[in-house]
């Protein structure tokens, strides 16, 4: 194989992959719902406190980003984020989990509030 | 004081102890505070930008715990990293009180 023949194979290698590599699986809210039973004993809660490693409220969800919940999902994955438990949840999700969950918690913020 | 009295405010005083309940934030002084966030966050925490999080109705001590996590270095954000350096406990008390309670997010059922 000539030199110029691999240079036209790696870009045409390069350009088929990198937008592969980069893109984010699609979410969908009806997927993430039947996925998210191990996520509503504390977020699908009202006012859910943690008792360790302190006493303070679960985080509301509903009306979140997606694109947001999904880093915060990785960001705990890689261990940025100091929860433990949610440190473990996250490992075992892969990327279409969290982008399934994400779009499913993104859906209900207070209609009044998105008017503004 | 009555001791029935003296009772209750011992407990009580040992229950917030034990949650470890900050002194409840000023909602008015923190949307005064709130100017420097929303430019991301938005002017009630209803933020339009994807990659930046709604703080509109989150539970004020989540948030409250999340500033100060993000202020000893434990979460780990480059852009929160530097926001929270001069912030004081009771500012952040008070930017929790005033996101709490605005409208936005909800627990989803």
């Amino acid at each position: 194989m000539s030199i110029r023949a691999i240079r036209i194979a790696a870009a045409v290698a390069f350009v088929a992959l990198a937008p592969g590599a980069l893109a984010q699986p699609q979410g969908n809210a009806d997927a993430g719902s039947k996925k998210a039973s191990m996520c509503q004993g504390c977020h699908g809660v009202e006012g859910y406190r943690i008792a360790y490693p302190a006493v303070y409220a679960v985080p509301r969800l509903g009306g979140q980003h997606p694109q947001y919940i999904v880093a915060a999902l990785q960001a705990y994955k890689r261990g940025e984020r100091p929860y433990a438990t949610m440190r473990s949840i996250a490992a075992s999700l892969s990327d279409q989990d969290m982008a399934d969950l994400a779009a499913y918690y993104g859906q209900g913020a207070q209609r009044s509030a998105m008017a503004k | 004081m009555n001791r029935k009295f003296r009772i209750a405010a011992i407990v009580a005083l040992a229950a917030f102890g034990y949650a470890g309940v900050a002194a409840a934030g000023n909602p008015a002084q923190g949307r005064e505070k709130s100017k420097p966030c929303a430019a991301c966050h938005g002017d009630t925490g209803m933020s339009s930008a994807a990659d930046f999080p709604r703080l509109a109705g989150q539970h004020a001590d989540y948030l409250e715990r999340a500033l100060r996590e993000y202020k000893s270095g434990v979460r780990k954000n480059p852009v929160m990293a530097g926001q929270v350096t001069s912030l004081t406990p009771a500012d952040m008390a008070d930017l929790a009180a005033f996101y709490a309670s605005q409208q936005g997010l909800t627990t989803r059922r």
